[in-house]
């Protein structure tokens, strides 16, 4: 365990070290900072390992680095550790190489290969029901990235040769290269069949409605640090690899499906608040609300503003530190207090004080509350929705209300709210047991990320001008291009 | 006698040095169990000298893992040679050609055999009750019980049958002669026919071998009246002398073409294809699983060996559509459409192995039908059909470990059924993970080799076929209404595949999350666990990486040297 800790932090320090090196301003679309010479990998069928860093992929790979050590802190007591930690490190490399590579076979491998530590994570540590999680989480995944492959393949058919690489079939999994070919598909039919199934794929992973089912069931299983990491890390994959593949490569259909966009996005938001208004259990209530604000991102995309997809990125980034700790605090929750449901104890505060203040924290940081992370970014996609598509802004805007209801009610009723002053009322599930503080590591994970939180809700620019800059990037480079071929004003 | 002797030079005949292993491993396995201390008395004196054959046999002579050590040793050594001399052409008579082509599935049979030899080191039984030795045991109980296990015989006989196998069926990737060719094949099927039913204890067995060689004859007869109806319309059985008559064909000779019918047939039953494949799950279920492996592999290569030089050496015209093409497609969805529907529904693993194999036969066929279609080039010709040969190479690797796996299961008496494989993950993690990433590669999920060479005929086809289609098209009917009908071959393989991700996927499944019948661990078969492991990383490393490159390459140099180009 602790050579497992050493080595995560060795890998973030190592990454923390590379950002120094870094003009981060002059990052923009297109332009990759840390990219290697291409390593061919399979050149007959034109695969290399390209890796590259930009504006989309720096912050979430920052995010990975710092998100693991956490995860590994707040469990650190976790049963058969010698396991439990090298899977989270096996998770971490995976996630690192969904994140870096610019080669769409490499991002494939890597993509299903984050499927396996997580899915052994919840049938080895999940609950009582881990079974039918870890089998639902692996089949609505699976089944969804073999569409995405077909996506791919198809892609793969239309690219032109490379010159210098020797490919047999004359093709390339290139994503830069891709990116770079004007009209990669000719055909527009073909082409919006691509950008569905490649939709189908990502949007399974982020999750939005309807194929969102499996999010709850995993989430409720999951070890505290596999939810930590499948609500902070894995769901983004999906909004990452829908904006690096989908969107960039075929911007005039996604132009065209805006509409979907508007109306998943819509379905995420809205039935998913809706949902968590009922749910009386913890975990199910934080996986619900994630659903509902990934259904943000996709708004922030539909916008087609550099402010709206910039609010989306930073979206990504916020919820990627708030949701881990609410996640934390609900392990916490089933750790000392054995139980998840919401109406079971009362008045928590008085025994677990800093389990209090950090449930307090991260339920306001997720509702949205002015100086923390969540209230930058959604002001921001709500701005941007406003500006273009005017008064339909309100449904995402009273749909805020909803959220604020049900972390509110569901955070009142679980540490406020006790008849009695001193001692609350504790679940039965602790059979006499007498309640305790969170444990040292577990304070200490929390604490970072509520500070994290707080740093990005004031400064939000660490992370914000580097996303501003690749959106307006794109928007001007790319997307009004793609406008004006579609017949658009922009 | 002297002539033939001073025809063959020696350095052709060093060429052969696979194949004259194998026949002299043949021999050796007949004479070495049979070495004794038997004496002859001298007539009308009283000496009595040493004859050496029969008698009480020798501790060496007499050891159950003899002939095995024999077998897997020559065998390697064939492997080995075989290896050395790919890059040598030769003709040997006039009825063999050595060249990379023929010396590259000497080696795809040479090592099928090892691997199936491998697996049946210790699972002979001379008495059916007899128990494994499991891996709790110490060195000397497992000698014992593997001892009291096989029988010296029964060994030998399976044996000289494997050997004979891999010898008909490298002389007959090396035939130039369609008699030859047929003479090979038959010798291979005789020998795999007896494989086949070799349990004859177990009724299955018995029952298998003897509709597998019934299905089998009657074919091959099929086969031998299209050759003679061909010999009656040119004259000649030879393949260069046939291509030529072929292509100087005006008009479609109906001999000719009920010749080439009827051989498809034969051919068609040895790989697999639908409708002639009906045979192939039975035998394959009730033969022990190295012997399904090696029907599954080393037989379907052998096949498709005959399918190649038959329709784009004999018959395929220098330019247009082949006569076979329509036949060739429609046979291809069929077996692919006809061997995931009915492994969908089947429960028993070796079952559900065999219709996999049998789609698989319809990809291959499928791609093979995209050069028959006459829209390829040459270079894209060659390179559907490196796709191919390397699918045939690497299927050794996984669809031959999926066996492994199941053989090590049979001899618990399991294997049969899917509840065998219940929690295997639990009982033998590493053998367990090893299924898993064979049941991955068949169904073609990147990076492992299974997904390469799916996709290097998935892109054979959609390259020869999709610029057919009109470029400027808006909407997907459009385009789909001009694309050419082979373009819809690729989509049959995409829809086939993900279709087969079921099966595959449940074995995986089970395997992780059903909870085993048993709680104890496999029998203790070292060489076995090591061919697993080995099929297992390769199947790996030639999806990715160098490796795959290097076979690629040396698949691309065998199947231009074969095209001529």
């Amino acid at each position: 365990m602790g050579i497992a800790m050493a080595v995560a932090v060795i890998a973030t320090m190592l990454f923390l070290g590379q950002i120094g090196n870094i003009d981060w301003t002059n990052i923009t679309q297109g332009g990759y900072v840390l990219q290697n010479e291409a390593v061919e990998l399979i050149p007959s069928i034109g695969v290399s390992w390209k890796v590259g860093a930009d504006a989309l992929s720096f912050p979430m790979i920052w995010l990975t680095a710092v998100l693991i050590p956490i995860s590994m802190l707040v469990e650190w007591d976790a049963k058969r550790g010698h396991l439990f930690h090298p899977l989270l490190l096996v998770m971490e490399g995976a996630l690192l190489g969904v994140f870096v590579v610019l080669d769409l076979f490499v991002f494939y491998v890597f993509w299903e290969l984050t499927l396996i530590p997580m899915f052994l994570l919840i049938l080895m540590w999940g609950g009582d029901d881990r079974r039918y999680a870890s089998m639902k989480f692996f089949i609505y995944t699976f089944a969804a990235s073999v569409i995405m492959l077909v996506g791919i393949l198809v892609m793969y058919f239309h690219t032109d040769p490379i010159s210098g690489m020797g490919s047999l079939t004359g093709h390339h999994f290139d994503l830069v290269a891709m990116t770079a070919q004007e009209n990669l598909i000719p055909s527009e039919g073909l082409r919006h069949l691509v950008w569905l199934m490649l939709l189908i794929g990502f949007a399974t992973k982020m999750p939005s409605v309807p194929v969102h089912t499996w999010l709850p069931d995993a989430h409720v299983q999951a070890p505290t640090a596999g939810s930590m990491l499948l609500a902070g890390v894995m769901l983004k994959m999906g909004a990452y690899g829908f904006l690096r593949v989908a969107v960039t490569v075929f911007p005039e259909s996604t132009i065209e499906f805006i509409p979907l966009l508007i109306v998943l996005g819509m379905a995420s938001l809205v039935y998913g608040a809706w949902v968590c208004m009922g749910q009386t259990n913890l975990k199910r209530m934080v996986a619900y609300s994630s659903v509902s604000h990934m259904g943000l991102i996709f708004l922030g995309i539909a916008t087609m503003q550099p402010l709206g997809i910039a609010g989306a990125l930073f979206m990504m980034f916020a919820h990627g530190i708030i949701s881990p700790l609410l996640f934390a605090v609900a392990g916490a929750f089933k750790h000392h207090y054995h139980t998840l449901e919401i109406g079971s104890m009362r008045g928590i505060a008085h025994h677990s004080p800093w389990l209090a203040a950090h449930m307090m924290l991260g339920w306001m940081a997720s509702l949205g509350l002015p100086l923390l992370a969540g209230f930058v970014a959604e002001v921001a996609i709500m701005i941007a929705f406003w500006m273009t598509y005017g008064w339909l802004v309100l449904l995402p805007a009273l749909t805020l209300i909803i959220t604020a209801v049900y972390y509110l009610s569901s955070m009142q009723r679980t540490i406020f709210e006790s008849n009695d002053p001193e001692k609350g009322i504790l679940p039965d599930t602790m059979h006499g047991e007498e309640p305790r503080d969170i444990t040292w590591h577990e304070n200490a994970g929390m604490l970072i990320l509520g500070a994290m939180t707080v740093l990005f809700g004031i400064m939000p620019f660490i992370f914000w001008d580097m996303m501003s800059d690749w959106s307006s990037g794109f928007t001007f480079e790319t997307l009004i291009d793609a406008m004006h071929s579609q017949g658009w004003k922009p | 006698m002297s002539s033939i002797l001073t025809d063959i030079d020696l350095d052709t005949t060093m060429l052969l040095l696979p194949e004259i292993l194998m026949l002299l491993g043949i021999v050796a396995m007949i004479l070495i169990p049979n070495l004794g201390d038997a004496t002859m008395r001298i007539p009308l004196t009283r000496t009595r000298v040493p004859i050496f054959i029969g008698g009480t046999r020798s501790e060496f002579s007499n050891n159950p893992k003899l002939p095995n050590t024999i077998a897997s040793g020559v065998l390697g050594l064939a492997l080995l040679t075989s290896f050395l001399y790919l890059g040598e052409e030769a003709d040997v008579g006039n009825a063999l050609h050595i060249d990379e082509f023929s010396r590259l599935f000497t080696l795809l049979f040479t090592s099928a055999l090892l691997l199936a030899t491998l697996a049946t080191s210790t699972r002979m039984p001379a008495k059916p009750k007899a128990t494994p030795p499991m891996v709790a045991d110490s060195d000397e109980v497992a000698d014992s019980k593997v001892a009291a296990l096989i029988d010296n015989r029964r060994q030998v006989d399976f044996h000289i049958l494997l050997l004979t196998t891999g010898l008909g069926m490298s002389l007959m990737a090396m035939a130039t002669n369609l008699f030859m060719l047929f003479v090979c094949l038959e010798l291979a099927s005789l020998s795999s026919y007896v494989l086949v039913a070799f349990h004859k204890e177990a009724d299955v067995g018995g029952e298998a071998g003897m509709k597998y060689f019934m299905v089998g004859s009657v074919v091959s007869a099929i086969g031998i009246y299209g050759m003679s109806l061909l010999y009656i319309w040119s004259g000649s059985l030879d393949m260069a002398e046939l291509a030529a008559t072929w292509s100087a064909m005006e008009t479609n000779d109906p001999l000719a073409i009920i010749g080439v019918g009827m051989m498809m047939v034969a051919f068609g039953f040895k790989v697999g294809a639908a409708p002639f494949h009906l045979a192939v799950p039975d035998a394959y279920s009730g033969a022990s699983s190295p012997i399904a492996g090696l029907l599954a592999t080393a037989s379907k290569a052998m096949g498709f060996v005959a399918l190649i030089r038959l329709l784009l050496i004999v018959t395929m015209p220098p330019s247009g559509q082949a006569i076979w093409m329509l036949s060739i497609a429609l046979i291809a969805v069929l077996t692919m459409t006809w061997g995931n529907l009915a492994a969908l529904t089947s429960d028993n693993p070796k079952r559900m192995l065999a219709y996999s194999s049998v789609a698989h036969a319809g990809y291959m066929l499928a791609a093979m039908a995209a050069i028959g279609s006459g829209l390829a080039d040459a270079s894209s010709s060659s390179m559907i059909l490196t796709a191919v040969v390397f699918h045939l190479l690497i299927l050794v690797l996984f669809k031959l470990g999926a066996f492994l796996v199941l053989s090590m299961l049979e001899a618990d008496g399991g294997g049969h059924r899917i509840e065998d494989l219940h929690g295997l993950v639990r009982r033998e993690p590493a053998i367990g993970v090893a299924m898993f990433v064979f049941m991955l590669s068949l169904a073609g999920v990147p990076p492992l080799s299974g997904f390469l060479s799916k996709l290097l005929m998935i892109n054979g086809i959609v390259s020869v076929s999709a610029g057919t289609g009109a470029v400027t098209s808006t909407t997907v009917v459009d385009w789909a209404g001009g694309v050419d009908p082979l373009f819809w071959l690729a989509v049959a393989i995409v829809l086939n595949s993900a279709l087969s991700l079921f099966y595959y996927l449940r074995i995986g499944l089970v395997m992780f999350f059903e909870s085993p019948e048993t709680e104890s661990g496999l029998r203790n078969a070292p060489n076995l666990r090591l061919a697993i492991f080995g099929c297992a990383i390769l199947t790996i490393l030639f999806g990715i990486g160098p490796m795959s490159e290097w076979l690629l390459d040396m698949v691309t140099s065998a199947v231009d040297s074969m095209m001529g180009l």
